[in-house]
Order: structure tokens, then sequence, then C-alpha cells
């Protein structure tokens, strides 16, 4: 198993307002924090490549205290300087946020040539609060997702110049310099959660699927529905296309590491993803089909989701050692998945560090018998 | 309430409201009041032969992917007049409506009897943001768009059902698809306005919160020979929250162009 270390870059704290999106007044934002917790932040990443973590994940998001990063490629730059082997996961961009999604391919081929082909390129289309941030027309965010997708796989495949005209982007020459070191180009990923038209775009190219923060029920639901989908397409998934995301809390006992999730990672589902409920489906956002699903099956929302709702569904794992092993287990071996992406809270920058070496040393070596596999072959492209 | 009639217009089916007698009026509804058939139109029957097509996506009416600016909708509407094989309208529109009624009349202000519009939204007022409806909460919105929340009970769901549900998200999506961004405006409509060469009447809510006076005010400056009737009691939708005083004022004005034809 491939593990890659993800990071939110969170700004933790507490407030009574009803969504920590979009309307969560940025005065809450103390800058000289914000210094010291990039900092911190950016050394777990490169922590984890010197504990021998595959790779290493940002992501976008805007407007919150959930994630701060809303230009992940600038923190993937930071990240290139200073590691030397680990993969940069970036996880992803959302391409119909961008007015000019050249500027996607662009940025991505410089951080691949400047990391020497180390970058996995994650095209998102954003969560739907990002839509109110960027004033972006949710009703288009689907066609533009694809087309932004077309327009930089082209860019980074065909020779230039050539001319694109979409519905969205048109340009009359297509020409970026620099090209991807990696050919044909970066791998793509597709961190999303589950929705058919998707699974269906993503199996169709070999684009990994990414389940981000989902239960395990489901999480084996849209696996089968991928594979399902690869074969239809003529060939068999590899399970280095199905990876998931998930936060993993591991201390020397099982009742040490529930009492640091019990602290440290609800807040991430009590407060990072509280909103507003137009904020998560804004109009046009989700197909009719997906939203009808999505209401009669009633999940509940983050919010509402106790500890035990988090350790039974498999949407977090949690314990000793011994039993992080058993639960990843369950992904290896029945889920079959081929990386999982993980980022940890100990509590304090001190404490994280500690927890990611006790996963490192004891976890990890556990689940290497691909140890020589190169996960990006024949993937992702 | 009259039966709904579907047509096909152009491919794009329409489902129509119409009662009443005498010279046409063709009445288009703001969002959220599709497919229903209210005091204010029921009192202008009485006069007129009142017309009130369902914008598509509205109303469980089916969603017209096609449509993507407000002008669409404005040809739409035009293109409905001849399939009903009406020359001349009386245009009745309101907010929403409104702003589409007001596109129709800078494309062809000669196939109209007479304008009404009723708190529109659709331009540009300088030192006015219309406050974004989207990101609210549905009591929210209530307070926004009505002087009195009782008046919004004419337009509340049956239930809270699956149906239901995707019925309003169906519906403000038609609505997001031409007027998310720029919100509720058509940048190049206020200079157009001033080919509108029909008798005009601006009726407003003296306590709109959504366009204010101060738009009203800008629309009236616009539209040669605009006439402003604020009314005093209400919010966004006067039709709704006073609708026997608009419908008597809208009536008399529409009455008024007929005679004077």
């Amino acid at each position: 198993m491939k593990f890659y270390y993800f990071h939110l870059m969170p700004y933790v704290m507490e407030h009574d307002e009803p969504s920590s999106w979009v309307t969560l007044s940025n005065r809450h934002y103390d800058p000289a924090l914000g210094h010291t917790l990039y900092h911190q932040y950016l050394d777990q990443l490169e922590y984890a490549e010197a504990l021998g973590w595959d790779g290493i994940c940002v992501n976008e998001h805007h407007q919150n205290c959930y994630g701060t990063m809303p230009s992940p490629n600038v923190m993937a730059a930071m990240l290139v300087r200073r590691t030397t082997r680990a993969r940069i996961a970036i996880l992803g961009n959302g391409l119909p946020l961008r007015e000019n999604p050249l500027r996607i391919a662009e940025e991505i081929a410089m951080l691949d040539v400047a990391s020497g082909g180390r970058i996995v390129s994650g095209f998102v289309r954003g969560i739907g609060a990002e839509y109110y941030s960027t004033a972006v027309n949710p009703t288009h965010s689907r066609e533009r997702f694809y087309e932004a997708a077309d327009l930089i796989l082209k860019a980074w495949t065909e020779p230039g110049p050539f001319a694109f005209d979409g519905r969205f982007y048109r340009y009359p020459y297509v020409n970026p310099w620099p090209r991807p070191l990696q050919q044909p180009h970066p791998p793509v990923w597709c961190p999303s959660q589950g929705s058919s038209e998707t699974v269906e775009w993503a199996a169709k190219r070999r684009f990994p699927y990414l389940m981000v923060f989902t239960p395990i029920k489901r999480i084996a639901q849209v696996y089968a529905e991928y594979r399902e989908a690869c074969e239809r397409f003529g060939y068999t998934a590899s399970r280095y296309q199905l990876s998931v995301n998930l936060p993993i809390c591991v201390a020397e006992t099982d009742a040490k590491a529930e009492g640091l999730a019990r602290q440290h990672a609800m807040w991430v589902y009590h407060v990072g993803l509280r909103m507003l409920p137009q904020f998560w489906q804004p109009p046009g956002y989700t197909s009719e089909s997906s939203l009808r699903r999505l209401l009669s099956t009633r999940g509940k929302m983050p919010t509402e989701l106790t500890y035990e709702d988090l350790e039974e569904g498999g949407y977090i794992i949690c314990g000793s050692p011994a039993t992080v092993r058993d639960k990843l287990r369950v992904f290896a071996d029945e889920l079959q998945a081929g990386i999982v992406c993980s980022g940890m809270n100990g509590g304090t920058h001190e404490k994280t560090l500690e927890m990611m070496q006790l996963f490192a040393e004891e976890v990890m070596p556990y689940f290497r018998e691909d140890a020589h596999v190169d996960e990006t072959v024949g993937v992702g492209r | 309430m009259p039966e709904p009639t579907r047509l096909v217009v152009r491919d794009t089916p329409v489902d129509v409201l119409r009662a009443g007698s005498g010279p046409p009026l063709l009445y288009l509804h703001g969002a959220g009041a599709g497919g229903r058939w209210l005091g204010f139109q029921q009192k202008l029957a009485e006069r007129f032969d009142v017309i009130a097509p369902t914008h598509p996506g509205h109303a469980g009416a089916p969603a017209a992917e096609w449509i993507e600016h407000i002008s669409d909708l404005a040809f739409h509407y035009l293109d409905l007049m001849d399939t009903l094989d009406l020359p001349r309208v009386h245009l009745v529109g309101a907010s929403l409506g409104g702003w589409i009624a007001a596109e129709m009349a800078t494309f062809a202000s000669h196939r109209l009897a007479s304008l009404v519009l009723i708190d529109p939204v659709g331009i540009k007022v300088e030192g006015w943001i219309y406050p974004f409806l989207f990101g609210m909460e549905l009591m929210d919105v209530v307070g926004m768009i009505f002087r009195n929340p009782v008046a919004a009970m004419a337009l509340a769901p049956a239930d809270m059902s699956v149906d239901t549900i995707m019925e309003m998200y169906r519906q403000s999506t038609a609505v997001a698809r031409v007027a998310w961004n720029p919100y509720l405006y058509d940048p190049l409509l206020r200079r157009r306005l001033a080919r509108i060469t029909v008798p005009t009447l601006l009726a407003w809510g003296a306590h709109d919160r959504l366009a204010p006076l101060q738009c009203a005010e800008a629309w009236r400056k616009e539209i040669p020979g605009a006439t402003l009737r604020v009314f005093d009691d209400s919010g966004h939708v006067p039709h709704i929250e006073e609708p026997d005083a608009v419908a008597a004022a809208v009536a008399e004005f529409c009455a008024s162009r007929e005679a004077t034809r």
C-alpha cells in the first residue's frame, strides 16, 4: 500500500456562527498565528517525506477556517524545493473556479519541471461553497470542469500553438511554456464524493478516484461502481486507481488514541465543515439524479456526526498501532484500495510529529509488500 | 384557478394559465410564483384576457437547457406571443418577470400596448448591490421579499417532500442560470431602456429591500415617460401584498392605453 500525507492546513478555532465557510468573517484570522501555522504545517509535510511517506498532499478551498490553502500550487511550490523524493499531490485544483484554466496547465507544468516530475495533479470541481466565494455560476460547474480538463490535457500533450474554442474557454493560441516533465503528462487524480458522473468520467480516462471523508460502506459502493465502469471501458482497474482520504489517529493505546481523536479529530466535522445547507448544494451544482439519491438516503450532516459515527462508519481510523493495522487491512484487503491519504492531528505540532513517527514505525512497514511498485505507472493518464 | 394548458413554443414546452376576457394581457411571474393563479391575476381577469405562462424549470415545468441569458427568456415569450397569435399585448411583469418584460420591450415595443413593471430587477443601480438571496436561509429570503411575512403564505410549498425539494432546486437552478453572475441584472439592459416607446407604469413597494425605491428612480429616469406608482404597505411584491390596489392601478393604466389607441 502507498501512503500519502494529507494536509488541510486548518485554522482551528471555535465560533458560534452558522457557517465556517463563505460568511465567517476573516477578522477572526490572525496573520501572526497564521505565519506560525503555515510553517508548522509545511514542516509536517516535509517530515512525512523524511519518515517514508510516498507522497504529500495539498488542496484548494476558499474563504473558510477549514482549510487555509486557497492556492494549493503556492504551497506545492514551497514543498518542491524542500523535498526530493516524495510525490507532491495537489488534490486538487478547482478547475471550474478559474476564469483562465490555462494557468493551471502552466503552473502544474512549472511545478513538474522544477520537482523533477514528482507532481500528481488532482482535478476537482470545488465544493458547493466555493461557488459562493468565487461567484462562478454553479449551473456551469460540471460543463466548465470537463471543458477545462480537456483544455489542460490538450495543452500538456499536443504541440502548440493551437486554437481552443470552447463554450466557456476560448484561446486563439494555446502554447504553454514550460511543458510538463512527466510524459505524456503528470498523473491526474479525481478526488470526489462519489457522484456517478465523475466516476464514469474518471474511469474512462484511467484517472484514480479518491474518496474523501466518506463512510466505508459508501466507499465500497463507489469503488464497485468505478471498477465496473473500468471493465465497461475495456480494462481492469489497478488498485492504485482506488484511493481513500481519511484521518488517522494513532497512539500507544486504543484509549489514548480515542481520547486524542475525540479532542481533536471532531473539529473538522463539527466546526470545519459547518455550513448553511445552501452552501453544500448551490443551484445546478449537483445533477437532479444525484441530488435525488442524496435526499432519499438522508445521511447525517457532518455537524451531526458523533465520534461513534465516525469510528463505526469508518470515516476515520483510530487506535493503537495494532488496531490501526487491523483497520487498514480492511482498506487494503477488502476494499483493495492502493493508496491511503491521511492527515493526523496530535493536538500540538510536536504531538502531531510524534504521531506521524509512531505511524511510520509501527504501522507503515506492515503494508510494504509493494515497496518496489511505482503507483503512477499505467494510471492517471 | 384555470386549468393549465401545455403548449410547445419552438420545441420548448410551456404551461400556461389563462382566464378572463377583454384585451390580451401577458403576465410574467417572479421567482417562486410560477404556476399560481393569485388574487392579482383573478382581479385583472375581470377586464382582460390574462395569459400567465410558467417560466421553464419553475413550478414543476420542465427545464429548458438552451436558456442561458435573460434575453433568451425575452425571445421565448415573444415566440409564445407568435404561437398564440397575439400581435399585441399589455405586458405585466413582476420582479424576475419584470426584468424579462423590460428586455422584451427593448427588443419589440411595437408588440406591446402597454408595459407594467412591478419591482423589477435587471439593471445595475449606482450605490446599490442586490442582496444575494441564493446565500440566504429561507426565513431571511422571506424577510427580504415581504413587508408582512404573513403574505408569504400564498407562495409556501405544500410540503417538504423529496419531490417538492427537487422542484424548488430545479427552479432555483433555472433562476441561477440567468441571474447568478452578474447577479440579478444584465449589464446591457440599462442603456437600452431608452428604446422603450410604449407607455410604462412602474409599480413599486415602498419597503422593497431587494430593489429599494432608489432602483425605481433609476428605471423612471431611463424609460421615456414612465410613471412611478408607490404602494405604501408593500415590500418587493406589492401585487401579492396589496393585490386589490395593485390590480386596480394596473387595470386602470392598461385600460387607459386601450382607450387612447
